[in-house]
């Protein structure tokens, strides 16, 4: 049986259709052009900025652990910006002049690569052309910090009370451990001075680089916890050395290769003392040998 | 009184003929596999000979079974604080040279060799690593007394016969041997499974089938060390252990096992027994000399409402307490008693049994040379009377079949003796003389049972050699699927997806 489709077969119905798929897709395109960056609010650029920026930087209330961003279009070319926030590293890493001089007077602190995505530069870009200032996060000031506590929690002893990963996972200080820490990320054993008090507690309230961030999601330290680290760090900035975990390493080498080199060297010893096969031991008794095995 | 069922096979070992059919059988369907290509779980030993894997029953080396330690019974392998060591290094563990290596042969050299001077041959090549291998043995390689000297000699059953008479078993007059096919014993009290640290062996409620689940099997081949009877072989390719699995598939569609079925000389024998679980810790654990009648006691009989009321409260149902009652293997352990496990020492209490082998029988001296004529029946008579002067030593036979205890061995043999003394009175002299009668008296048999028992060896048909009851898996399925959602989809499912082209 032939099915007949009735709305198609009038000419009426058939411009009624067509008129209705274009009237979908025109509201579509709407809304597709309504999601592109052309429409980027200066607003959506304050949020950016205060979760990701203001724990190192502040508009017109003076440097932190970054330059202060009072005007830094008018300094910097737009376009530069643009690329620095988008992608530091690699920018630090080609050797550029500005790139390098902020490094310099910064402590040796690179800016991180935050992850933004274009429309989001961009979105951050309109609200740094607003000249709107922001304060640096002024919080309570933290409690008093117990050292004892705050290398407990680096090294994972004490457990962080969100559940967070301790520090110790992927950092290094001073002497931690007879092996070190983590390498993933940074030795820590001088963060305190190169970030000051302010700047690292910031960074640990509101982490600015993203491996971080995807670890501490829904894990944030609590104030205490910050106090007790910060305290941790400023003793090991005082007395600890940098580099120890890599002596360690080596340390760690020659044991691995001392222990299996003993291993061997008992197994050589007794490889050949194996136990005889009967099947083997019948044929020895009665004066067979193989080829291959005599 | 727990009473469980279990399927027991008979091998009358004056039946068989040591054609391997039987290993062929087995190996063409289950263990014909890389990594398998080594096991037989079926194999045909000659006795004396040391059987496989070589030497086998020297537990001072392999460690197998159980051991009576201050009334206790405790694996020989290792307790279990020893056995937490030995995990990764087991010196009891049989290696691949205590089996043999597999071979094959280059036979495509026989058509593509080049043109040459020679003829080309097909040179043995390893199954296990493809290269040419200088053949050292294999499964059966003192086959029918072959390497006597190294092989037979080294029996471990002729450990504590008297000198003499092992020297007399390698004089030319006097060599005898017969063989012995062995299989997994699906014992009562297995050791393999004690010995699993992973649980992964279990014996099935239904019929008693000893089997490995592979995906609990870890590798530890813990179970490998612990099977006296080196029946549980482990594949290098899958990284599992694998064992006899009585061909279950077979037995739940009512077909005799692929060893059974196919055997030439219809030696083999199948049927339910019912045994008396709770007698399984007590009868294991008694002296030497008392294990086959405690073996026995532990059988039980199918006839008695007693058995058959606590049978019934078990759930076991009519048709297998009917198949129990019409089992060959009753008749052959409890009501002739003349079929015995092998090697009880080990207390693994076997459920496969033997009847211990009668031909040849007996040698006469004449003129200081032996007379091998043996078809007089007054020399049958003589050998009734002085079953010393049988060609394979009787304490021989008792260390294979009665842990030692030559008694045991006696009445069995003195029981085939007499029904063919009987038989042959009957069929040959068409009368049966007083003299006959006697005979079968003093063996505690009657005459009805000498001619049931003439019967069941010589004339059986397969129906009552192998009866089995019915496994009623349709029920098992429909209790878990349903049947229809299977309908038009191969079995019950795939495991693995087959893929085209392999
Ligand atoms: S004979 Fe079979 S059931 Fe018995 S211990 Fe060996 S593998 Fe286990
Ligand atoms: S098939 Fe039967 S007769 Fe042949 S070797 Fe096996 S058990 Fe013996």
């Amino acid at each position: 049986m032939e099915v007949k489709h009735k709305i198609w077969n009038s000419v009426g119905g058939r411009s009624f259709v067509i008129l209705l798929l274009s009237g979908v897709l025109l509201i579509g395109s709407f809304f597709q052009a309504a999601a592109s960056p052309g429409f980027q609010s200066s607003d959506e650029g304050k949020d950016i900025f205060e979760k990701n920026c203001v724990s190192c930087h502040s508009i017109g209330e003076g440097s932190l652990v970054g330059p202060d961003l009072e005007g830094v279009l008018d300094r910097r070319d737009r376009d530069w910006v643009r690329d620095f926030i988008t992608i530091p590293d690699q920018i630090i890493v080609s050797g550029d002049p500005i790139a390098l001089e902020l490094l310099t007077e910064f402590n040796n602190i690179p800016m991180p690569n935050l992850g933004l995505t274009e429309a989001e530069v961009e979105a951050l870009l309109v609200f740094l052309e607003g000249g709107e200032s922001v304060a640096p996060v002024a919080d309570a000031p933290l409690p008093e910090g117990n050292l004892d506590r705050g290398s407990a929690f680096f090294t994972g002893e004490d457990v962080l009370e969100n559940g967070g990963t301790p520090c110790i996972a992927c950092h290094t200080v001073g002497s931690v451990g007879p092996f070190g820490g983590g390498n993933l990320g940074p030795d820590l054993t001088r963060v305190y001075g190169r970030f000051g008090e302010a700047g690292l507690t910031g960074v640990i309230k509101d982490i600015a680089f993203p491996t971080m961030q995807g670890i501490y999601v829904d894990k944030a330290l609590t104030d205490q916890e910050i106090a007790d680290l910060l305290t941790f760090f400023a003793t090991v900035d005082a007395e600890g050395e940098e580099g120890v975990a890599d002596s360690a390493t080596t340390t760690f080498w020659i044991i691995g290769l001392l222990g299996s080199g003993i291993l061997f060297g008992i197994m050589a010893f007794y490889w050949p003392r194996q136990r005889e096969t009967l099947s083997d031991r019948l044929r020895r008794d009665a004066g067979i040998t193989s080829r291959r095995h005599s | 009184m727990d009473v469980r069922t279990h399927m027991s096979m008979i091998f009358h070992l004056d039946k068989c003929i040591g054609c391997h059919t039987c290993s062929v059988a087995c190996k063409n369907l289950w263990t014909d596999r890389k990594g398998a290509e080594y096991m037989w779980w079926n194999n045909v030993e000659t006795r004396p000979g040391t059987g496989f894997p070589t030497q086998w029953e020297n537990q001072e080396h392999f460690r197998g079974g159980w051991e009576r330690k201050k009334g206790k019974l405790d694996l020989k392998l290792h307790t279990r604080l020893e056995g937490i060591f030995k995990l990764f290094y087991n010196p009891s563990l049989p290696g691949l040279r205590d089996y043999y290596e597999p071979f094959t042969f280059d036979y495509q050299n026989l058509f593509n060799s080049p043109k040459k001077d020679v003829q080309p041959i097909a040179e043995p090549i390893s199954m296990i690593t493809g290269d040419p291998i200088d053949i050292e043995t294999g499964p059966n390689w003192d086959d029918d007394l072959g390497g006597s000297n190294i092989y037979a000699k080294n029996d471990v059953n002729l450990e504590d016969l008297p000198q003499e008479v092992r020297e007399q078993m390698n004089e030319l007059e006097r060599l005898v041997f017969n063989y012995l096919p062995r299989i997994c014993n699906h014992c009562l009290n297995p050791a393999c499974v004690a010995a699993c640290p992973s649980g992964a062996i279990y014996k099935r409620d239904e019929d008693g089938v000893v089997l490995v689940n592979e995906n609990d099997c870890r590798a530890w081949r813990m179970c490998v060390a612990a099977c006296p009877y080196k029946k549980v072989y482990y594949n290098w390719n899958t990284g599992k252990s694998e064992k006899c699995i009585l061909c279950f598939p077979r037995m739940e569609t009512g077909q005799a096992p692929a060893c059974a079925h196919s055997c030439v000389g219809r030696i083999r024998y199948m049927g339910v027994l019912l045994y008396d679980a709770d007698q399984i810790p007590t009868a294991a654990n008694v002296p030497d000399d008392e294990l086959i009648a405690a073996h026995r006691e532990m059988i039980l009989d199918p006839f008695d409402p007693k058995v058959i009321a606590a049978a019934k409260e078990n759930g076991i149902g009519d048709d297998w307490i009917e198949s129990a009652q019409n089992s060959p293997a009753y008749k052959f352990v409890k009501e002739w008693e003349i079929a015995l496990p092998l090697h009880p020492e080990f207390r693994t209490m076997v459920m496969m049994y033997y009847i211990p082998p009668l031909s040849p029988v007996v040698s006469v001296t004449e003129k200081s040379l032996f007379r091998l004529d043996l078809m007089q029946e007054d020399y049958d008579f003589e050998l009734f009377d002085r079953l010393d002067a049988a060609r394979l030593p009787i304490k021989y036979l008792a260390n294979l079949f009665s842990a030692g205890d030559e008694g045991t061995i006696r009445t069995v043999l003195r029981k085939l003796l007499a029904v063919r003394i009987y038989m042959r009175r009957k069929t040959v002299h068409g009368k049966v003389d007083s003299v006959s009668r006697k005979t079968l008296a003093e063996a505690g048999l009657t005459e009805e049972q000498a001619i049931d028992m003439y019967k069941m060896t010589t004339l059986p048909t397969m129906e009552e050699r192998f009866v089995f009851p019915n496994y009623h898996r349709e029920m098992s399925i429909k209790a878990i699927l349903d049947p229809l959602t299977h309908k038009g989809e191969v079995g019950l499912g795939y495991i693995q997806q087959p893929k085209r082209g392999e």
